[in-house]
């Protein structure tokens, strides 16, 4: 084959994403850290889908339209890093295409493919080597050199593949992290299965093809994880009042409320106990804790009416997509008065996390993080749907950091991400956010500020594996300090008590404690107790995170 | 020429020795727990209050001095042919100025009363009226007096630490810092005054961070006024503890001409921010 017509581009795109999808957990399973985390076969699958859709939905084979839907769809979708650099990868892709009319030679997807290498470096602060930008790069300089000696489109491609099955395996001898934890890099093998669908699709029987391509695209539970936590809300009244009064046995309060319903926060000072709590007895509630002092500044909300405001919102999001042209239009929710200057958007895990960056002045939640990486859609949605002129973005998960600045290029309005790696990294931003101040003194004051605080994470394994001098085993729990693997053992207690030693030094003055959907408030309790007797000069705080998979994130500052 | 007398509210938190030693002359505002009243420093001390404040369960209040609370004590240490220079809490916060103002007009024509709103509360005000007192007793017009103690009002800086917002929200003088209620998690907020209204300065999480902060504030204040003298004020809710502290490395900071004046947050301004407030003012000259 000396070409590829539009027909057959098509083929190979889809072809791609479903050879992806069927690879997935491979590509998951090659996450260099044990850690429940944003898993990179995952995002990329989901990335690659979200362009083809559009794709799917697309009458007529018209390369130059196709090239610029695979654009537009996998910057809206992508998801995670890897999902991002992939998303840039295509649109290097599609541009290198900009002049074919309808077929595409050997030569012109050597230039494609070239571009879509130089853009995804071009994406990338800091370019590392072994990953899948190598994959890529060293794939085109493959398919180029066979372009040059008049190589077809198919051999081109062949070349292309031979090229990112070498660099691939590669990669161990080029990362440390990867030889020692015994893998090649995710990304780029997402890459070599992407690639290798772009072969079967041009080269591949038409029954072999109307096969693979009838295959039920596999939803991935990532996809659908977002829209969950939304859902979840069970207990519908989102109940916050103070106690006054002295005394108040603040763990009695946590104890009797527990029972009541979720998200709850009880918070003490002196004479003052501040309860939060998502109940659908916010009489009981009431009753209760009114025999205890003074109730004052009683707020019910009905979150089950909020929550139908907010799909109803959305909805109508996705009726307004205008699939046939470029353009996406979200319209502004029900436009209420003028613009606020300056907004901000956080991607936060679980509702107790939520409800804390909300009181911090948050506009717009995004759930999402360490397993749930939020699409560039889902951040330009969020971005749109908070009434303020500049809006600023904080990620809080490494992972997300791309997603959100790639955000910022398809937004509508100025946004700003302060690249914030952790929620703890993300409150402290938010304590020197100043609604008032201009964007540029807050990004300052706000980047300067996140670098003070020390963040730890408690979690599980999810493979056994070896760090540094460190042996795991799969479902050990492990604590990270920095996003390093820090303390094993067997009790989430126990290893964020020991994560915390690791983590304190003479300079510590607070430690905060945030625990994850999977523990209740006593337990939380206990290590409260612990912690303080551990560390007497330091302030102790413990609140409801509600984060999925990580029993604790914890901060020293 | 009559003589000029200074005088000031309960809310100046000046020490007792201080006030005597410059001849200060002070009207006391008074603190109500439900139907018991003492006026402050009166019927009333600052350990007393904070004894009372935890034992209660009732929120007390203040009430400013009524004209003829004011005219009373004008009348009582002024001649004819005299000056009183008034100094008061901030009008944003207090009704005092007010009184005084209106006392002025109620007096003996025959004596002039300068009635001055320092926008500030606490040792700010007592920065302002230990000034005043000392120009007095430099033999100075009223006019350069007043224009000392205006000096003062102009340059002062104030940062302050309340342990919780509770108080200053409860007693209606939250003022512009009210957007920091309601944050779930337990802030120490760095508090300012803003034209004679409490303001939000920092958000900070921790005491100990918030009571560094402020060290980190006087150090900023010095570098903003380099080779100039500096004069310092720190007032304490039931808080002798952290403000030895502050004021134990508060002269390294400030360098060799400087001045500290420390005195207790008596019921007055207490009522308002709650034990364990921190309380920093500081101009140069």
């Amino acid at each position: 084959m000396d070409a590829i017509n539009g027909l057959a581009f098509k083929n190979m795109l889809l072809a791609a994403a479903r050879h992806l999808d069927q690879h997935r957990d491979r590509v998951n399973a090659l996450n260099v850290f044990p850690v429940p985390d944003g898993d990179t076969g995952t995002n990329m699958s989901l990335t690659l889908n979200a362009a083809i859709k559009e794709l799917e939905q697309a009458n007529g084979v018209e390369i130059r339209r196709l090239a610029a839907l695979l654009t537009r769809g996998s910057l809206m979708g992508a998801r995670g890093n890897s999902g991002v650099i992939l998303s840039q990868f295509f649109r290097g892709f599609s541009d290198g295409l900009a002049h074919v009319e309808t077929e595409i030679t050997g030569e012109d997807l050597a230039h494609a493919l070239a571009t879509a290498s130089q853009t995804t470096y071009r994406a990338v602060m800091k370019p590392v080597e072994g990953t899948m930008l190598t994959v890529g790069r060293v794939a085109a300089e493959y398919a180029t050199e066979a372009s040059a000696a008049g190589a077809g489109a198919l051999e081109v491609l062949q070349a292309a593949l031979e090229g990112a099955r070498a660099a691939l395996a590669d990669t161990p001898n080029i990362l440390p992290v990867l030889k020692q934890a015994g893998v090649v890099d995710a990304g780029g093998q997402g890459l070599v299965y992407i690639l290798e669908g772009f072969l079967t699709g041009v080269t591949a029987a038409p029954e072999e093809l109307e096969q693979l391509l009838a295959q039920a695209n596999r939803q991935p539970e990532g996809a659908a994880a977002p829209k969950l936590e939304q859902e979840v809300t069970v207990n519908r009244y989102c109940t916050e009042f103070i106690i006054l009064g002295n005394g108040i046995d603040a763990l009695a309060v946590r104890r009797e409320l527990e029972g009541k319903g979720d998200s709850l926060l009880v918070v003490s000072d002196a004479d003052v106990v501040k309860v939060h709590i998502h109940t659908d007895h916010p009489g009981e509630v009431l009753e209760f804790c009114g025999k205890l002092g003074e109730l004052t500044e009683i707020a019910i909300d009905n979150m089950r009416l909020q929550n139908q405001e907010f799909a109803s919102h959305e909805e109508s999001h996705h009726l307004d997509y205008s699939v046939g042209n470029n353009v996406i239009e979200f319209p502004n929710s029900a436009v209420p008065a003028d613009p606020k200057p300056l907004g901000v958007v956080a991607v936060v895990p679980g509702e107790g996390l939520a409800e804390i960056f909300r009181s911090l002045g948050v506009d717009y939640v995004v759930p999402g993080g360490q397993t749930m990486n939020p699409s560039t859609e889902d951040l330009v949605k969020a971005v749109s749907s908070v009434n303020a002129e500049q809006v600023i973005i904080l990620p809080n998960n490494k992972n997300v950091i791309f997603s959100a600045q790639q955000a910022r290029e398809l937004a509508e309005k100025p946004v700003a991400v302060v690249p914030t790696r952790s929620v703890p990294q993300g409150i402290t931003a938010l304590m020197y956010y100043v609604a008032e101040d201009s964007l540029e003194d807050n990004l300052a004051a706000m980047e300067e500020a996140m670098r003070e605080v020390k963040t730890g994470e408690v979690t599980y394994a999810v493979r056994s594996t070896v760090a540094g001098d460190l042996h795991i085993e799969e479902r050990d729990i492990i604590g990270l300090a920095e996003g390093k693997i820090a303390v094993v053992g067997s009790s989430p207690t126990e290893v964020a008590r020991d994560l915390l030693k690791k983590m304190v030094d003479e300079n510590s003055s607070v430690i905060s404690i945030y625990y994850g959907a999977d523990l209740n408030a006593e337990t939380a309790q206990e290590l409260n107790e612990l912690i303080r007797a551990e560390f007497p000069d330091c302030e102790v705080e413990v609140y409801h995170g509600g984060q999925p998979l990580y029993y604790y994130i914890v901060s020293v500052e | 020429m009559g003589r000029i007398h200074v005088v000031t509210d309960s809310g100046s938190d000046l020490p007792v020795e201080l006030r005597e030693q410059l001849g200060i002359h002070v009207v006391p505002l008074t603190v109500q727990f439900g139907d018991e009243i003492y006026k402050d420093g009166v019927d009333i001390t600052a350990g007393e209050f904070y004894a009372r404040l935890k034992r209660e369960t009732r929120m007390p209040s203040t009430c400013q001095p009524s004209p003829a609370d004011f005219v009373e004590v004008y009348e009582r240490i002024a001649e004819p042919g005299d000056t009183i220079v008034s100094i008061h809490l901030s009008s944003k916060m207090s009704g005092t100025y007010q009184s005084a103002v209106l006392a002025g007009s109620m007096i003996d024509p025959a004596i002039t009363v300068k009635a001055v709103d320092s926008r500030a509360a606490s040792m700010g005000i007592g920065l302002c009226v230990i000034a005043a007192a000392r120009s007095v007793q430099a033999g100075k017009t009223v006019e350069q007096v007043l224009e000392d103690v205006q000096q003062v009002i102009d340059g002062l800086q104030v940062y302050f630490v309340v342990d919780t917002l509770e108080y200053l929200q409860r007693n209606g003088r939250i003022g512009l810092a009210s957007a920091l209620v309601g944050t779930l998690l337990n802030i120490k907020p760095v508090l300012t005054l803003v034209d004679g209204q409490v303001a939000p300065f920092e958000k900070i999480r921790g005491k100990a961070k918030a009571l560094k902060r402020l060290r980190d504030l006087a150090e900023e204040f010095r570098q903003r006024h380099p080779g100039k003298a500096l004069r310092a004020g720190i007032s304490h809710a039931d808080n002798q503890a952290e403000a030895a502290a502050l004021v134990e490395e508060l002269p390294a900071i400030l360098g060799s001409d400087h001045e500290i004046v420390v005195g207790e947050i008596g019921p007055t301004i207490g009522v308002h921010t709650g034990p364990g407030t921190i309380a920093m003012f500081l101009y140069s000259i």
